[in-house]
């Protein structure tokens, strides 16, 4: 074994965005995730949870909800109030068309993926046609007050549920009237508190599932507007809800970082009554779990605290393996450090700007493992803010260090780095 | 039976009721294993109402009989299956197995086999689940050799195996494997859990329960972790939620009979109950004064009940609520203080819960109440040091308690030495003083100087310590004006002898002499001037009991050494008079006579002696008394002699020996057979309170009252006594119904008693019999029905007592009521 110089790199506060989304493809290995920077990103199911591709974020925009329609198409809606869709193969955004509601909180797919549903903070629900080559309005459903938070469609696409503060409203799809309101703060009894459904879930049985602010994850018949199951999971709010396909589980998440599960199981052997049961609690993250979602085979959880952890269900494996193991994304699957090997440089980078390092260095030699004190401290030379309101995707530093470049969607910027002495001086190209 | 003219030797209180959970019957009695006994309670009066004896060893579990709610299986240790009639305490029928049965469990489903644990046959702590065919042929005694066995390698412990809804199946789980067994598709399912050690302690399983109408299998975790299991009939996709709130082993679990909610306790001492399975919702039952051991619930869904571990049975409602509390002999972890009699209440005084002194009644086998003595919250946690009684002394009055506490600290103890006054207006003792380390060392005995004629203020209390010294306390007037107590105690005087350890200290029946004894030697003082009279040796070894005789005795001091002497020293001639070769554990004089019992432990058996100082040779010898050791005995005053037959058993006219085992159970010496000694009130009372208040009873009870009236218009002062409780009324209606011979031979009688005889002889003749019996129990509710017939006279006191005009005034009353009283029955005659 050759001699080798380990520094410990201290000096790059990265703060990684937490995840703010997720959304499985039907019927598809694909995972994507948004992040509360903007940044999009595809996992790969199939190829080992692989990162496929990452759209780096945009200033103005952040997503608030992501969906894949018609087939694999991804679409993206935020507080800017537009739905974009995005190119996966330019890892870009495609285009982006405005809803014309204010910010756009919630968005929803149909069972075929031919339309889409979009929340808005004015209280209404719209339709949209997903055409070849983009999206075209279509309707307005009934508008009532209150912002709508989440949304979902029943699987026959008949009928559309919609969680808002305090109550719950169902709409059908071809009259586009209100045909259900349910008040879920109902049964509390102490000060009136708003109560505010946090995510909703439309099962084929004619079951709406509901998490709301009171920590309660709650089975409503929506025909008659009454509370089947309430199940108090949390004293505080349950922020995420996620159906597997088949219908029988249920991911929650909380916003102290715990996990639930819960399972449709039969009360007795053999018999056709089904209870919700509340199974499995999961501690993976430190801070709220915005996003959760459900695969086939693993709970699939995210959290502001940046992690992404995909828990596979031991009971859908045959055999104990590699599939079998829990895994955590915890930092970003991405090159942003790169090394000027020649110069001693190090550049970092950040989702708007670079910093570029000196390496400390020491003259002394010690044993393996031995701490050597430092004779020179690793030193800020650059500062290089991005120009744009688009964030950076990649950047490079070439090996003698006095080339710096960096690239966004759009462009692509080359600085020359020029040392004098201590003083450092950047001109761009 | 035994001839009554054998002495017996009886369990009368403290046995563990640990053997198996608890059995609430149909119509509010509440039945456990107690020992070898199964006993009854009325869960209404908390009384003990009647022992099931007849096993010979440990009662391992009990059921009602699915099939017929008014009968009991209960199961041994000594290998048989009983079958009782607990409303009438009969055994039905034996069941004899073979081998030591360790748990019970019948099922409705099961028409004629219950299910026991038996020890695996050639394998040391293998145990397996077997079901028993119990045979319908005739006869009391009879054999049950088919078994089958349903489960192997099963735990030992009866918390450990649960049936599931409608006996489908049935789950047991040993260290961190549950396997369920299912009966109609013969298929076995084994789960575990991870055998991980963490943090909190081992995940082993302790207790199992199922749901009574889902399929859903609660199991308790030595971490405290509660686990729901659901879907365990797939081998892969059963799944379990945890809930968790105990930070201790979860001793025991049961669902409500609607399986709406679990209940849970551990060694908290706290009673969790969970609603819908649910970690959010559950209510607390707290401060339950000790760990719980088995929690049961009532058939009804009215009451549960939890057994403790120091022996006590609370009843709890449905809504969580304490309703009651059972509590015989408060098992305490050690008692150190010994049995002590409270010349008050005659009650047996020993350490009870915690830093507290229990009160036992021993006629009642009740608690009469817990004086806390140390005053500190204990605080369940192993391994912490905590304040604990250790002496405890009455004066001869009763009037005053003297306590020592300490902490068990290695290298410095904490003592404390505490007086009590009774207080006459709260019926309860009131700290007088208290004396912080009134010793430098663990205080080793102390007693006060019984002078019955002297008066209080010449009281005297000597304690002896391990630092050498013995210590003389007396009241001193309290001088501070400010002070609310007229009087309080302080140290007089300080004794010590070649600087060894005090051991023990006795008085001298008339408080004369004082005797204190320093490792091998015993010295003897004057109580008034202190001086050092005479001092006794007798090597070789320590001194371990001390004792004076009493009455025509009192010239004698017995000492009882380590190496197994027991010698007696004539006081007026300073000389040894006698000794024996004795291996003396535990020696007690009787305050009323001359006897001393003393308790020898050899070749594992106890023995007791009973003999006066006077002479060497012991008047009474029991080998034998039982296998245990035991630990500590106490005489107890009767209150009034009893009468005794044989000249062998006199000692024991006065008083009564009890004993406390190592295992703290409680044993007496007893003449009289088992039934005899069951209390007739008792029976009486079962029977009274089961009596529902229907048409016919206030039919019954307006018809006697116009008899009474009747009676009195006539002028004739007939002993109503005997016409209320008819005795064949009495019968009738206490008699179970399906004993009862046929309706129409029953009228006869029935109207019989009702008819206001004119020929009073001759329906007595009929009756003569039965009211003989029934004579001795209406002399304990006497008084009763002097009240109410005193009510009666007052409503109608014109027509009792025709020219009276004006009103009685209370010693004619009193006159009168003797008058009544008194018999008439040789008027009838006439």
């Amino acid at each position: 074994m050759g001699e080798f110089e380990v520094h410990r790199v201290r000096f790059f506060g990265l703060v990684p965005a937490g995840v703010r989304c997720l959304a499985c493809q039907p019927r598809g290995g694909r995972l994507a995730l948004a992040r509360t920077d903007g940044a999009v990103e595809v996992y790969n199911f199939a190829a080992n949870y692989f990162q496929e591709k990452v759209i780096p974020g945009h200033e103005a925009r952040s997503v608030e909800a992501l969906c894949w329609a018609a087939g694999d198409r991804l679409f993206g809606a935020g507080l800017g109030g537009e739905i974009t869709e995005y190119d996966l193969a330019r890892l870009c955004v495609a285009r982006s068309v405005d809803g014309c509601g204010g910010p756009i909180w919630s968005m929803a797919a149909n069972g075929s993926g031919t339309q889409l549903a979009i929340g808005c903070e004015d209280g209404s629900v719209k339709l949209f046609q997903v055409v070849p080559g983009g999206i075209q309005f279509e309707r307005n459903l009934d508008r009532r007050k209150g912002r709508i938070l989440c949304l979902s469609w029943h699987p026959s696409d008949t009928h559309i549920v919609a969680g808002s503060i305090d109550a719950l409203r169902v709409f059908d799809v071809r009259s586009g009237q209100t045909v259900q309101r349910i008040m879920v703060n109902y049964h509390v009894q102490k000060v009136k508190r708003e109560c505010i459904v946090w995510s909703i879930a439309f099962l084929s049985s004619g079951t709406v599932v509901t998490s709301d602010s009171f920590g309660r994850v709650q089975f409503w018949d929506w025909e008659r507007g009454t509370l089947l199951e309430s199940h108090t999971v949390s004293t505080s709010a349950v922020l995420s809800l996620a159906v597997s396909e088949k219908e029988d589980s249920i991911i929650v998440g909380t916003s102290t970082g715990a996990t639930y599960q819960f399972q449709l199981l039969p009360v007795k052997m053999g018999s056709l009554e089904k209870r919700w049961v509340r199974t499995k609690p999961f501690q993976h993250h430190t801070h709220d779990v915005r996003a959760v979602a459900h695969s086939s085979t693993a709970l699939i959880s995210g959290g502001l605290d940046a992690q992404l952890v995909i828990r596979p269900l031991m009971e859908k494996m045959q055999k104990k393996g590699y599939d079998a193991a829990l895994r955590k994304f915890t930092f970003p699957h991405r090159r942003l450090v790169s090394c000027a090997r020649k110069a001693r440089l190090l550049l970092f980078q950040f989702s708007q700007h670079l910093e570029l390092w000196r390496l400390g260095s020491t003259d002394e030699t010690g044993k393996d493992g031995e701490v050597l004190p430092l004779c020179r401290m690793p030193e800020h030379l650059v500062q290089l803010k991005s120009k744009g309101p688009e964030h950076i995707y990649c950047s490079c530093v070439s090996p003698c260090g006095s080339w710096v470049s960096y690239s966004t969607a759009s462009r692509f910027h080359l600085y020359r780095v020029q040392y004098e002495g201590d003083g450092v001086s950047v001109k761009k190209v | 039976m035994v001839a009554p003219a054998t002495l017996r030797v009886v369990r009368c209180g403290g046995s563990t009721l640990h053997g198996a959970r608890a059995v609430f019957s149909a119509d509010s009695y509440l039945l456990c294993a107690s020992g070898d006994f199964v006993k009854m309670y009325s869960v209404a009066t908390e009384e003990t109402l009647r022992v099931m004896g007849g096993h010979a060893d440990l009662v391992t579990g009990i059921q009602l009989n699915p099939h017929n709610h008014m009968q009991l299986y209960s199961s041994s240790v000594d290998g048989t299956i009983k079958l009782w009639d607990f409303m009438d305490g009969i055994p039905i029928k034996t069941f004899t197995v073979g081998s030591k049965l360790l748990a019970l469990y019948a099922l409705a489903s099961s028409e004629d086999s219950v299910f026991v644990v038996i020890p695996k046959s050639g394998e040391r702590d293998t145990f397996q689940l077997v079901s028993v065919k119990l045979t319908k042929a005739a006869g009391q005694d009879l054999e049950a050799k088919e078994l089958s066995v349903v489960l192997d390698g099963v735990d030992a412990s009866p918390k450990h195996i649960a049936f599931g809804r409608e006996g489908e199946y049935v789950a047991s789980v040993k260290e961190v494997n549950l396997q369920v067994y299912f009966f109609k598709q013969k298929q076995l399912n084994r789960f575990s859990v991870s055998a991980m050690k963490t943090k909190s302690g081992n995940n082993h399983f302790t207790c199992i329960a199922c749901h009574p109408v889902e399929d859903c299998i609660a199991t308790g975790h030595a971490d405290g972790k509660i686990r729901l299991w659901r879907n365990f009939y797939h081998k892969k996709e059963y799944t379990f939620s945890t809930l968790h709130w105990h930070h201790d082993t979860v001793m025991d679990l049961a669902f409500s009979i609607e399986g709406t909610s679990l209940l849970s306790g551990g060694v908290e001492s706290v009673l969790v109950l969970w609603h819908n399975e649910s970690d959010c919702q559950k209510d607390f039952l707290p401060r339950l004064g000790s760990a719980i051991e088995y929690i049961s619930m009532s058939s009804d869904g009215a009451l549960c009940c939890t057994l403790h571990t120091d022996n006590r049975i609370t009843i709890i409602n449905s809504n969580l609520r304490f309703s009651k509390s059972i509590q015989g002999l408060i098992k305490s972890t050690d008692v150190k203080t010994g049995l002590v009699v409270d010349p008050r209440t005659k009650a047996l005084v020993l350490n009870g819960e915690p830093g507290h002194l229990q009160f036992y009644c021993l006629q009642s086998d009740q608690q009469l109440f817990s004086l806390d003595i140390v005053q500190r919250q204990y605080i369940h946690q192993a391994g912490l040091n905590q304040a604990d009684l250790v002496k405890v002394a009455f004066s001869a009055q009763g009037k005053w308690l003297a306590t020592v506490e300490e902490r068990e600290e290695v290298t410095d103890p904490e003592l404390q030495l505490k007086l009590w006054f009774y207080d006459e207006e709260t019926q309860s003792f009131k700290l007088n003083t208290r004396i912080n380390m009134p010793h430098d060392d663990h205080i080793t005995d102390m007693c006060f100087r019984d002078m019955d004629e002297l008066e209080d203020d010449s009281l005297i209390l000597v304690t002896a310590g391990r630092d050498c010294v013995f210590k003389v306390w007396m009241m001193v007037e309290d001088t501070d004006p400010e002070a609310q107590q007229s009087v309080s105690w302080s140290c007089d005087f300080v004794g010590s002898y070649h600087n060894y350890q005090a051991t023990n200290c006795c008085f001298s029946e008339d408080g004369s002499l004082l005797a204190v004894s320093f490792e091998e030697t015993v010295t003897v003082w004057d109580s008034v001037t202190w001086d050092l009279k005479c001092t006794f040796c007798h090597p070789p070894g320590k001194i371990r009991n001390i004792c004076f005789g009493r009455l025509t005795c009192s010239k004698y001091l017995i000492g009882a050494t380590d190496y197994g002497f027991l010698c007696c020293w004539n006081l007026l001639s300073c000389a040894l008079e006698w000794s024996a070769h004795l291996n003396v554990l535990v020696l007690q004089p009787d305050p009323l006579s001359e006897h001393i019992a003393a308790v020898s432990w050899l070749s594992k058996e106890s023995s007791l002696f009973v003999f006066k100082p006077n002479e060497p040779r012991p008047i009474y010898i029991q080998r034998n008394l039982c296998k245990e050791k035991i630990q500590l005995a106490a005489f107890v005053p009767r209150d009034e002699p009893e009468m005794i037959g044989s000249e062998k058993y006199l000692w024991l006219r006065r008083s009564q020996l009890f004993f406390l085992t190592d295992t703290q159970e409680l044993m007496t010496l007893s003449t009289k057979s088992l039934e005899e000694r069951l209390t007739p009130s008792s029976k009486q009372l079962a029977v009274e309170e089961s009596l529902p208040v229907t048409p016919f009873s206030l039919l019954l009870g307006k018809h006697r009252r116009q008899q009474l009236q009747e009676d009195i218009d006539l002028g004739k002062l007939v002993r109503s006594k005997h016409e209320q409780d008819s005795p064949a009324v009495k019968e009738l209606l206490h008699t179970p119904a399906h004993v009862l011979p046929s309706a129409s031979f029953l009228c006869p009688i029935f109207i019989n008693s009702l008819l206001i005889s004119k020929d009073n002889k001759s329906a007595e003749e009929v009756a003569d019999e039965v009211e003989m019996e029934s004579e001795k129990t209406e002399d304990d509710s006497d008084e009763e029905r002097d009240v109410t017939e005193m009510e009666h006279e007052d409503t109608s006191p014109m027509e009792l007592l025709g020219e009276m005009t004006h009103k009685l005034s209370k010693s004619q009353e009193k006159e009168l009521r003797k008058i009544r009283k008194m018999d008439y029955s040789w008027v009838s005659a006439f």
